[in-house]
């Protein structure tokens, strides 16, 4: 078995299509002929969905049941240098990790310490990606005494210890206060749990008794993904299995260098800025990126890039990795499947020891995505430029998680994860429409908890969930609408708030479409000798007076947005954001950018915009030159454009 | 800016020159340095005009990270 090609332009030739290689080469490279290779590859992807589908029916966190925080592959076998070549519809931030993943962990602990039946283990960030709370559970697959495949997923744990529970917090300063590292060890060996694993992590978690019943369905998944893997090496024979996954990576490849090659020859720059550690905010951190082309081939060079953050914002390189193939799999050719090939036309250069490619121990590592999504925004600010109407604009930058703990007035301990803060935004627009508005970012891929388990599971209130008016970047295509989200709290509470880019906005625009505004983040606290329910809050500027603000750029005697005069409030200054009861915390996202002149908006959509309240009369009028007449509240059938004053607003020299 | 920090150097990736020229396109600019793409680590010597690789040997396996426990 050998793959057509496997490295990057070492000769410089042209390669075989692999839609034109004879049915016989066909057959002599991939061991099968084409029909059988597609087929073995959809009953391949059926598998891990399968896997998923019975992890997220059966899992006690929430943070898998509400959030789908996992990802599932199969790779190949250790002679093919572990191919990824499957992977499940789902994080994609954990795809983009899990194929070195593999690779790192079962060879650190040796492919011949392995035998069937056993999971092998590894959440080091380094070694794997994402963070500490990521374990990665990998089942070998033995045909005849030698490992021929291994089938993979990787699963957010609540809790992984350090000093914060949860985990979620940019201030823990390295490794050794942000949690539990394990090495590739075994949990299960030949089908029998390892005592001695499970009670070093029981021993240094929390939340142990929602581990568990995790950990026992991640093996049956695990199993499961292992007998389907067999059952179609048993009906295909073990050459067709293993050309498959070949073949799988080989197209990725193909297709991704077509798309490489439609970019100019040529050196691009790019930067993305986030605004502060989790120590104090005295210094911002730049992710900055050159990109070298030629041909097929693009060089990745992140140099420039801030050094490591003296607390926890920072990534790996592994995932600084995955966001460099998502941003030119979502710029280049979004249909790519996203397998190890993805990155063979692809190197990343990077100095060790920046924000994205962050050394231990001090180099800790656990917002990973945020300090990835920069370069995600530093690859699009780079190539849109150079694209043209192929750009796509930015994404909301951060996910401003929320994290909270406390205890209610009967003493119930109650914990709320990444569900009351920004987690939630909007996308930019591109070629094809509008943004999507209430999405996650553009690498996470992940579900949104319903409003009922959130309230059930703690003390608060969903307020408000909704597009907040005039927040979509500007363009011919708009850009999706900013998450305006209130919370009343019901109890006192210990708050972390991680809102990373508010400075400058993360919706950068494309072929000539506006940014989308930045967002901030507001505390409400109960009104003095008010014992009544609190009332909701209003959404017009003069509501920000009273709130304790926790981030954003602020005018500093209203508090409310001032992106151009306004001063910086920063999200750590203080570590925990205490609330008494009847608080409302405010979290409004950034805004996705636009894509395209808004002057050429087709009218009739900046009406529509208006009567559904994405755009105000008096924003349709400033970023669009249409002119709207009526009340989109009180009349929204009646709403009309004036064709008259739009043209002449349209024709103005600007 | 609540208060003032000597923002730290900026880290920098070394590449080496390597003597020669580019069998692809005669440049005379060829430097060896780590990259991570598909397969994980490699130790590259590369043409810096055309990208053409001469070279991609397997690098260590976390890259610049070593593991004390690599000693035992
Ligand atoms: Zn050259």
């Amino acid at each position: 078995m050998t793959t057509l090609e496997t490295t990057p332009s070492t000769t410089g030739s042209e390669q075989t299509r692999l839609r034109d290689i004879s049915d016989a080469e066909f057959t002599g490279a991939y061991g099968c002929d084409r029909f059988t290779a597609a087929v073995i590859l959809n009953r391949l992807r059926y598998a891990v969905e399968h896997m998923s589908t019975g992890f997220m029916r059966e899992a006690f966190s929430p943070i898998i049941r509400d959030w789908y925080d996992f990802a599932c592959t199969i790779s190949g076998p250790p002679r093919h240098n572990y191919p990824m070549a499957v992977v499940s519809n789902s994080l994609v931030v954990f795809l983009g990790t899990l194929g070195d993943a593999v690779r790192n962990t079962v060879e650190e602990f040796g492919p011949e310490n392995l035998s069937p039946g056993d999971v092998l283990i590894c959440n080091d960030p380094y070694r794997g990606g994402t963070h500490v709370n990521d374990v990665c559970f990998i089942r070998p697959v033995f045909v005849d005494g030698e490992i021929v495949s291994f089938v993979n997923m990787r699963a957010h744990q609540l809790d992984m210890g350090g000093t914060v529970p949860g985990g979620f917090s940019a201030t823990k300063s390295n490794v050794y206060e942000n949690g539990l590292v394990i090495p590739p060890m075994l949990l299960w060996s030949r089908d029998e749990p390892v005592r001695s694993t499970f009670s070093l992590i029981f021993d240094n978690t929390r939340w142990g008794g929602m581990l568990l019943p995790d950990f026992k369905s991640i093996y049956q998944q695990l199993a499961l993904g292992e007998r389907l893997v067999l059952e179609n090496i048993e009906r295909y024979g073990l050459d067709a299995y293993l050309g498959t996954l070949t073949y799988a990576c080989d197209t990725s490849a193909e297709r991704m260098r077509d798309a490489i090659a439609l970019v100019p020859d040529g050196e691009y720059t790019g930067s993305a800025l986030i605004d502060a550690d989790g120590l104090d905010d005295s210094i911002d951190y730049t992710v900055q990126v050159t990109l070298r082309k030629q041909g097929q081939d693009i060089e990745v060079d992140l140099s420039g890039t801030s050094a490591q953050a003296r607390t926890c914002i920072n990534c790996g390189v592994l995932d600084a990795k995955t966001a460099v193939g998502v941003a030119l799999t979502m710029l280049l050719d979004p249909e790519v499947p996203f397998t190890s090939g993805t990155w063979r036309n692809i190197d990343l250069a990077t100095p060790p020891g920046t924000l994205v490619s962050s050394l231990p121990p001090d180099g800790g590592i656990m917002m990973f995505w945020e300090a990835s999504g920069a370069v995600v925004s530093a690859v699009f600010d780079a190539l849109n430029p150079a694209l043209g109407e192929k750009g796509v604009a930015g994404d909301y930058g951060s996910t401003n998680t929320h994290n909270a703990s406390g205890v209610t007035a009967d003493g119930t301990p109650w914990t709320s994860a990444t569900q009351c803060g920004g987690e939630h935004g909007p996308w930019g627009a591109t070629k094809e429409g509008d943004g999507d508005s209430y999405t996650v970012l553009f690498f996470l891929n992940n579900l949104d908890p319903a409003t009922e388990t959130i309230e059930h599971d703690s003390p608060v209130v969903m307020l408000r969930k909704e597009h907040a008016i005039d927040t979509g970047g500007p363009g011919t295509f708009r850009g999706g609408a900013a998450n305006l989200k209130d919370t009343l709290w019901l109890s006192e509470g210990n708050h972390y708030l991680s809102p990373f880019r508010t400075k400058v906005p993360s919706g950068v625009g494309a072929n000539g479409g506006e940014p989308g505004p930045n967002g901030a983040i507001w505390i409400f606290p109960p009104r003095d000798g008010a014992d009544d329910r609190p009332a909701m809050l209003g959404t017009t500027p003069d509501v920000y007076a009273t709130s304790t603000p926790v981030a954003g750029v602020l005018d500093p005697v209203t508090k409310a947005l001032d992106p151009v005069d306004g001063e910086y409030h920063y999200f750590a200054s203080r570590q925990v954001w205490q609330t008494k009861t009847g608080s409302i915390l405010r979290c409004l996202t950034n805004g996705g950018g636009g894509w395209g002149d808004p002057f050429a908006r087709d009218p009739e959509r900046v009406l529509a915009d208006v009567r559904n309240e994405y755009v105000s009369v008096a924003g349709a009028a400033r970023d669009y030159g249409v002119v709207v007449i009526g009340d989109p509240r009180s009349d929204p059938e009646g709403l009309r454009i004036d064709v008259q004053a739009t043209a002449a607003l349209r024709n103005q020299p600007s | 800016m609540t208060e003032e920090h000597d923002t730290p150097p900026t880290p920098v990736l070394e590449r080496i020159p390597v003597h020669g020229d580019c069998p692809r396109c005669g440049a005379e600019e060829l430097r060896r340095y780590p990259v991570v793409s598909e397969g994980g680590w490699f130790e590259v010597v590369k043409c810096q005009q055309c990208l053409l690789s001469l070279d991609r040997s397997p690098w260590s396996r976390l890259g610049p990270i070593q593991l004390l426990t690599d000693l035992l």
